[in-house]
């Protein structure tokens, strides 16, 4: 089985996960204690107003009922229409996943390239200053809370020094390079101080591996050596970390997104959950699911090119 | 050299001219909110979020004043009763448009007040249920009332009796009135100052000038002074202050009470505390036994008053508000028409102590409170009355659940104590006397305080033109109400709005809506 053929199996097997989900998130959204209707028309509502829009939006249906025209509406690409915001999820979703996602993968790349170098450097001056220094530095961001770090950077570099905008997002794409540096990386400080941790000790483990030696008595280059033999081993148990962390991440976001006021999905679905908007919360829970599955799936291809003796069946 | 000085002089001249100038014409004001708005339609939506913007949009036939006690013209100029007070004529303005330069009509005005007091339609029909039908004749509007109705000039001025282009709605893309609405609320067309030319949902939402605004400035010319308006979406309070500070933001809603201290000290920043009609309160339930079956010792009123006077409402003014609002002696707020101060129950604990022993709990009780989850203000609020009862004998737990639960447990009348707070929708006693005192609505806020001398008052008062004796009857409703004692009272609080001094004519009336027409920035 060639790679493009184990895609499309993990791909399909996709649809009875989704499936599941769909089930869980449907009955645990219904289970809690609210009232949609009443999120709406505010608590001072007579039961009578609140009848009315049950059967406007169909919660008057029994549940299996209700069950059945979710399904036959995703299986058509509609998720419904939010019922706190009158628009459709899918429109909602179009508009902040991608401001979520620009901000969870720069997140993950300001890790990446915060956290190898550093690791690469600390393992291989292992027991100097330079060491201590690093760790202590990344093991302040495994100590700080998010939302603390986020009002610090905010405070000095945007309102102080005026360097960065005080939150909000950029015009373009584009701009939000600039619009999205605080955020990024106060989201992503954390997740360099754990892939930081987990490389150097890969590393450490790696550098007393005996073809580590050969290759160095073979006269090759050190920098190929750090390059094709110990990192690229070391990295595998790395890899497999920061994809796993991705849905660590996009929870994290929701901090950050309030904090920074950036309009993506993670304080969507909070506010959806707050408001009992069933229909954002069912549509974004599947969303989420997808991108997760999806990026564990990218992990796993990004394993067996890193680990050749991985064979993806 | 002679051009030098002459250009140096013109420039010092444009300079002064400048900042003598009364009203600055132009320009962006940058408008801080702590959340979006969900719904722009003035029958269907619910929210403040929604009613605070809509009135910058949209015009009524009458507007409230800015002391929020009375009305004033607004589309129509005039309006007069028959002798027999059931008919109800107004008189709308010459030569008003739309903000597409249609013109608006009495038909614009009787089909927007038809589809608002439709009972289909919304939450907010019950202001116009007396209407029994509208004829529009000229540049007239006749409304005629199935009987006399002293609310219906107030209610001509909230923001639900806003008048639409019928042309344009009924061509919105739909088949029921919901569909249409939605449509249309996504490129609404008004009467009022302002447009809504762009709105990213979440992020930020741009008004701009209505062209045909009738409302003129003290330069003789149409308002708004501003260009336009952009209300960024910063949820996060101290995210919201870093923005206004650093220039970023022209003025920022709802600062923690936390924060006023420190920002009236800023000398770039008014912190302003608008009057408002915000009144806190502990609600009590106050049936005889509990959801559980057990006998509920706050159905006594000897409890209920020994609860009042056993809260020093000035110290949690300091601990709770840093400081910021006044004492309760009635219900409603003083900004409420037909406020009078009736009583106060000073901070007594002896007085307390002594009705305990008289209601049979020498030894005080257990009782329970709903808080909202997250809530600094509640969680303060609670706090500080648990150890304040303490004294007392009474021992407060406190519950937090978020919003949505804890509006489940009361609507089910499943709670002993809970946190609320209100703010009037209209300028009349009646929405907040409906809400609080009269049983037939939602059981007094779902305390279950039941009064048939208030019922019978309150009738009355819907009926009563001649306003004394309307004010009579409101006036012993508070004394009933307030000896009565079904809820904890205790603070009324402004609205605390900070404005860049850049920025003048920014008001908000005790009603909560914000009025952007008459703000003006200047340039130093």
């Amino acid at each position: 089985m060639n790679r493009w053929q184990y895609a499309l199996t993990r791909i399909l097997q996709m649809i009875p996960t989704l499936l599941v989900i769909m089930v869980l998130v449907f009955a645990m959204v219904r289970l809690l204690p609210g009232d949609p209707a009443v999120a709406i028309l505010g608590d001072r509502v007579t039961d009578q107003a609140v009848a009315r829009v049950h059967k406007e939006l169909g919660l008057d249906k029994p549940l299996p009922v209700q069950f059945w025209y979710f399904l036959e509406r995703v299986a058509r690409g509609d998720l419904g229409t939010s019922i706190n915001l009158k628009v459709p999820v899918t429109q909602l979703i179009a508009d902040r996943m991608p401001v979520t996602l620009f901000l969870t993968l720069y997140a993950g790349v300001l890790a990446a390239l915060l956290s190898v170098p550093a690791a690469v450097l600390s393992a291989l001056k292992r027991g100097t200053w330079v060491d201590n220094l690093i760790r202590a530095i990344f093991q302040v961001g495994l100590s700080l809370p998010v939302f603390y770090l986020s009002l610090q950077l905010l405070g000095f570099f945007g309102a102080r020094l005026h360097w960065f905008p005080v939150g909000g997002i950029g015009p373009t794409a584009a701009s939000d390079l600039y619009y999205l540096f605080l955020p990024a990386l106060s989201l992503g400080f954390y997740l360099a101080a754990i892939l930081m941790r987990n490389l150097r000790s890969s590393i450490l483990e790696v550098l007393d591996a005996e073809y580590v030696d050969f290759a160095r008595a073979k006269g090759i280059r050190p920098r190929l050596v750090l390059f094709k033999h110990i990192l690229r081993n070391a990295l595998i148990s790395t890899v497999t970390l920061f994809g796993l962390s991705v849905g660590q991440l996009m929870g994290g976001a929701v901090i950050t997104e309030t904090v920074f006021a950036i309009p993506g999905v993670g304080r969507l679905m909070v506010d959806a959950i707050f408001g009992r908007d069933y229909a954002v919360v069912q549509g974004l829970t599947l969303a989420f699911a997808v991108v997760i599955m999806v990026v564990f799936l990218l992990t796993d291809l990004a394993y067996s090119t890193l680990d050749p003796r991985t064979k993806v069946a | 050299m002679k051009r030098l000085t002459t250009l140096a002089l013109a420039l010092l001249a444009t300079l002064v001219l400048g900042t003598t100038f009364a009203q600055q014409r132009g320009g962006q004001l940058v408008f801080g909110r702590y959340a979006d708005s969900l719904f722009l339609d003035p029958v269907l939506n619910d929210a403040n979020l929604d009613i605070w913007v809509l009135t910058n949009l949209y015009d009524p036939l009458l507007q409230p004043t800015a002391d929020g006690k009375d009305v004033a013209p607004d589309l129509a100029t005039a309006w007069s009763f028959s002798s027999d007070g059931l008919t109800l004529t107004l008189t709308l303005r010459d030569g008003i448009k739309f903000a597409d330069g249609s013109p608006i009509t009495a038909q614009d005005a009787k089909w927007s007040l038809d589809r608002a007091r439709n009972p289909d339609n919304g939450i907010w029909n019950f202001t116009l249920a007396a209407i029994d039908s509208i004829d529009a004749s000229g540049n007239k509007v006749i409304i005629h009332l199935k009987h006399p109705d002293p609310t219906i000039v107030p209610a001509l001025s909230m923001f639900n009796a806003a008048i639409m282009p019928e042309k344009l709605f009924e061509a919105a893309k739909g088949s029921t009135d919901a569909e249409k609405a939605k449509a249309f609320a996504e490129h609404p067309i008004g009467s009022g100052p302002f447009v809504l030319s762009e709105w990213k949902r979440g992020s930020y939402m741009v008004i701009t000038r209505n062209p045909y605004y009738w409302e003129k400035g003290t330069d003789g010319k149409a308002l708004p002074y501003l260009d336009s308006i952009r209300f960024e979406i910063v949820p996060d309070d101290a995210t919201r202050i870093l923005k206004l500070q650093s220039r970023e933001l022209d003025a920022a809603e709802f600062i923690p009470l936390s924060r006023v201290g420190e920002l009236q000290k800023d000398p770039n920043i008014n912190m302003e505390l608008f009057p408002s009609t915000q009144v806190n309160s502990v609600l009590m339930n106050n049936r005889p036994t509990l959801p559980n079956g057990t006998p509920n010792p706050l159905s006594s009123l000897e409890v209920r008053q020994a609860l009042n006077y056993a809260t020093n409402k000035q110290a949690l003014i300091q601990v709770v508000n840093f400081g910021i609002g006044t004492p309760m002696q009635s219900f409603m707020s003083t900004t409420t028409p037909y406020y009078v101060a009736t009583r106060s129950y000073a901070y007594d604990l002896e007085k307390a102590k002594s009705l305990l022993a008289q209601a049979g709990f020498p030894n005080g009780f257990t009782v329970s409170a709903l808080a909202t989850a997250g809530s600094q203000n509640d969680l303060a609020l609670l706090t500080a009355l648990q150890s304040m009862w303490g004294e007392v004998g009474i021992k407060l737990k406190i519950e937090q659940l978020d919003a949505a639960t804890k509006t489940e447990r009361y609507r089910n009348n499943d709670f002993q104590m809970r946190t609320a707070g209100w703010t009037n929708d209209i300028n009349d006693p009646s929405e907040i006397t409906s809400y609080f005192a009269v049983y037939e609505n939602i059981q007094s806020l779902h305390t279950g305080f039941k009064s048939a001398e208030i019922d019978k008052l309150f009738a009355e008062s819907q009926q009563e033109l001649d306003k004394t004796k309307r004010a009579e009857e409101y006036k012993q409703i508070q004394k009933i109400f307030m000896d009565a004692a079904p809820i904890v009272f205790l603070y009324e609080t402004p609205y605390p709005v900070a404005i860049r001094k850049t920025v003048t004519g920014l008001n908000q009336i005790p009603l909560g809506n914000y009025i952007f027409k008459t703000a003006y920035k200047t340039t130093n």
